[in-house]
């Protein structure tokens, strides 16, 4: 299978501190990656110097054959990568729909003047447009709410319209940035398997970013986790779960040994509490 | 605290004992009483001028009364009247009380000739002459007048507000109202009506038939006003463009409204350049220049958000205000004495001077920015512009160009108001550095936020209430600006949103109804069923 998405020895500093410290990855199409690590270990950084935020001091992304690094978000956004926000940020005084359509902005072909004329390019666009707006709000099960307000929707709408937005630049690579944030078991259930259909129905290939490990084992094809910047393992859910690196990185070095210390320590309190 | 009839009366009563003596020491009542005598002797009822004009302060203090009593019982329970009538009666007590006070004081201190203009500018011996209802020695007859007519009006007024809290007038109308648009909005003719095409043709000739007559027959002075407000829209509707649209708070937003006038002062006047181009060819031309002073304005300040860019676009209208004033630059732009003698239109080979075909002028002006600003807000270049205003960086990630989008909408803003400019300078006949003051751009903001941002009905109204309504309260004389400022405070409270928000369209529903519209071949219609 082709690698859609390459990250060469990606580095981003800020000042002296180094965000994200050569990471390679590999991401095979129509794959579902997830990236994991401890608060501040630089995934978030590293989705913004996929997506353009940023732009990383060394190293090269290469998607689908082209080096992605330095261009302007608005130019990686026509390259068809698209990506959700940890904390949601729609277009909050604009509809469901408005919300969109913005994200449908990079397949518009008219031009303003063509929108002052009316010429029949622009009409096209617009019906189009729109059409494939209400496709989307539907594959989203948002339909009906179409018209209200982004800010008025409740949460997991939200989440969900977000995601609709995300898709209307048509990607082929989508970057979620923890897309199960904030909700309850069932709803997190729901998400998974709506992230799994974007792959399955439309042919997507995703990376996410996931703090819940039921949601990132269940659905990964493959994990990389990131501990201060740097990329400390990768493979399969199943290898990750076994990793030592990875379970010093969350739990601490000698986390194996931690319970048992923890018990000592109970057990020479137990005498002075009586 | 709880709130008995005696303590809502009591509070009332003391606010406006206050209002009182604050309006006489502030010169107001004798303004208000002369309005008051004014609007009494249009009406023909009678004569209160002269020996008579004490009526005139009657009324007005029954007026306060009035307003007193209506505060202190309007929160009352309207099914006891006796509640309503106790709260009434002890604000009028107490604001006549206060009043008569005050009118014994003064009557008592001008008695033992203390020349009280001494401290206080607007006391009068007029005033105070006036506001002793012209008795002339006597102190106790006015203070009782004072204090009887008090209560007497406030006695009035706490019922007029039972009349309306028991009619539930108050609470009922806004919903009454929308109950019945929306109810007559779906009655089956009205809806076949507003669908069908003759009936749109025939409303907008209507509109147009009325747009033509009612300038012929109103006075000089009101085509002069309308036209003003007319230019205030086409500036607002350009900004609204800039601040409502894109979310770029411009304050310098007068500096294109002078490249537009002074752009068609240059082409069309004899001095100092002699181009003398007719105004129709001066006109586009003017815009276009101003336009391109917006991007050459946007190129390096467009990077800059917020505050930073209000603050360096601010600048740049005073820069511009001060070159044109400036001795410099006299021999190319007039100095400060301006620019004369500047083109005005020909039609058909007939001149257009009038205020009247102005008018006409500015309307067209105003239709065609109106469909240039609708037709860009329905497109992607107008939710561009909206996204951007809601989150600049998402905006670019989803593949907005937010820079050329940026630039674009202040090209076109800067257009609007070069237009604008350009039909101000030709309708004076003069354009000169003092037409293009700050108070220009904060006039407009103000239109646009009074109106509501984004919102192109707003936008108009709020043209005709800040720019004519101050005509229309000139009676008020000095307290014009007071009574308006009042005015706009008390809306930006009760309306933050703005008088006329802006609404978004309904595209789903207008994407249903094309699609599941019953066809005459059926197909869909048998899906369905």
């Amino acid at each position: 299978m082709e690698n859609i998405l390459e990250t060469h020895r990606v580095s981003k500093f800020f000042g002296g501190l180094t965000a994200v410290d050569t990471v390679d990855l590999q991401v095979p199409e129509k794959n579902i990656t997830s990236i994991i690590g401890p608060n501040g270990a630089g995934k978030t950084t590293f989705f913004n110097c996929v997506s353009g935020f940023y732009s990383p001091e060394e190293g090269d992304i290469i998607f689908m054959g082209k080096p992605i690094q330095g261009l302007p978000t608005n130019e990686i956004a026509r390259r068809h990568i698209s990506r959700t926000y940890q904390n949601i940020r729609l277009f909050g005084n604009m509809t469901a729909l408005e919300n969109i359509l913005v994200g449908e902005h990079p397949r518009m072909q008219s031009n303003w003047l063509e929108a002052i004329v009316g010429t029949p390019r622009f009409r096209n666009d617009e019906k189009n447009g729109l059409a494939e707006a209400m496709r989307l709000l539907k594959f989203v099960g948002l339909e009906g709410l179409g018209d209200s307000l982004a800010r008025n929707l409740p949460y997991g709408a939200q989440r969900r319209l977000e995601i609709a937005r995300a898709l209307g630049n048509g990607p082929k690579l989508l970057l979620l940035d923890e897309p199960t944030a904030g909700m309850n078991p069932q709803e997190t259930e729901e998400m998974t398997l709506f992230i799994r259909s974007l792959r399955d129905q439309l042919g997507i290939t995703i990376i996410l970013i996931e703090h819940d490990m039921q949601v990132v084992m269940g659905i990964s094809d493959q994990i990389a986790v990131l501990d201060y910047g740097k990329k400390i393992a990768e493979g399969t859910p199943a290898e990750i779960q076994s990793n030592e690196r990875v379970i010093e990185a969350y739990l601490g070095p000698g986390a194996d040994k931690l319970s048992e210390k923890f018990r000592r320590k109970k057990k020479s309190h137990e005498p002075q509490n009586a | 605290m709880k709130s008995t009839p005696v303590r809502n009366g009591i509070n009332a009563g003391i606010v406006f004992g206050i209002l009182v003596i604050f309006s006489s020491l502030t010169g107001f009542t004798l303004t208000a009483t002369k309005m008051i005598g004014n609007a009494v002797n249009t009406m023909k009822l009678m004569k209160t001028t002269g020996a008579m004009a004490w009526v005139n302060l009657v009324i007005f203090v029954i007026l306060l009364g009035f307003f007193a009593g209506w505060m202190a019982a309007k929160r009352r329970d309207p099914d006891k009247i006796s509640d309503a009538l106790i709260s009434g009666l002890v604000a009028g007590v107490i604001a006549g009380i206060i009043a008569a006070a005050y009118a014994f004081l003064i009557g008592s201190l001008d008695a033992a000739k203390v020349n009280l203009r001494n401290y206080l500018p607007y006391m009068s011996k007029d005033a105070i002459k006036q506001f002793l209802f012209l008795k002339k020695n006597d102190l106790i007859t006015p203070a009782l007048m004072h204090f009887g007519y008090t209560i007497g009006g406030s006695l009035l007024g706490a019922m007029f507000a039972r009349w309306i809290v028991r009619g539930k007038w108050r609470l009922n109308i806004n919903q009454k109202f929308v109950e019945g648009s929306t109810s007559l909005a779906s009655l089956p003719w009205v809806v076949n009506l507003r669908n069908s095409a003759y009936f749109r043709y025939i409303a907008l000739g209507l509109v147009f038939l009325a747009l033509f007559f009612i300038p012929r027959s109103l006075s000089s002075y009101w085509n002069y006003i309308i036209g003003l407000v007319g230019i205030y829209v086409l500036m607002g509707l350009g900004l609204n463009i800039i601040v409502g649209y894109s979310g770029q708070l411009v304050l310098g937003y007068v500096a294109f409204f002078a490249m537009g006038a002074y752009s068609f002062a240059l082409l069309t006047a004899p001095e100092p350049h002699h181009i003398m181009l007719t105004f129709w060819q001066a006109l586009p031309l003017s815009v276009l220049l101003a336009a391109l002073t917006g991007v050459l304005l946007g190129l390096p300040l467009l990077n800059l958000r917020g505050d930073y860019l209000a603050i360096v676009t601010l600048g740049f209208g005073e820069i511009i205000r001060i070159l044109l004033k400036s001795d410099i630059l006299a021999f190319f732009t007039g100095g400060p004495k301006g620019l004369r003698q500047l083109a005005q239109p020909k039609l058909f080979g007939k001149p257009f001077h009038g205020d009247v075909e102005y008018v006409y002028l500015i309307t067209l002006a105003v239709i065609l920015v109106i469909f240039v600003t609708q037709r860009l807000k329905n497109s992607h270049s107008g939710r561009g512009w909206e996204s951007i205003r809601e989150d600049q960086t998402v905006s670019q990630a989803m593949g907005v160009n937010t820079y050329s989008s940026k630039l674009l909408a202040l090209a076109i803003g800067a257009g609007f108001a070069g237009l604008a400019g350009a039909l101000f300078a030709s309708r004076n006949l003069f354009t000169g550095p003092e037409d293009h003051v700050l108070m220009v751009s904060i006039n407009v903001l103000c239109l646009v936020i009074v109106g509501g941002m984004g919102s192109i009905p707003g936008v108009i109204l709020g043209a005709f209430v800040l720019k004519g309504l101050p005509e229309l309260l000139r009676d008020l004389e000095l307290y014009r600006m007071l009574a308006f400022g009042a005015l706009l405070v008390v809306m930006m409270i009760i309306r933050p949103e703005g008088l006329w928000p802006s609404s978004r369209p309904k595209l789903e529903n207008q994407f249903l109804e094309i699609n599941n519209s019953p066809q005459p071949t059926g197909e869909s219609g048998e899906k369905a069923g």
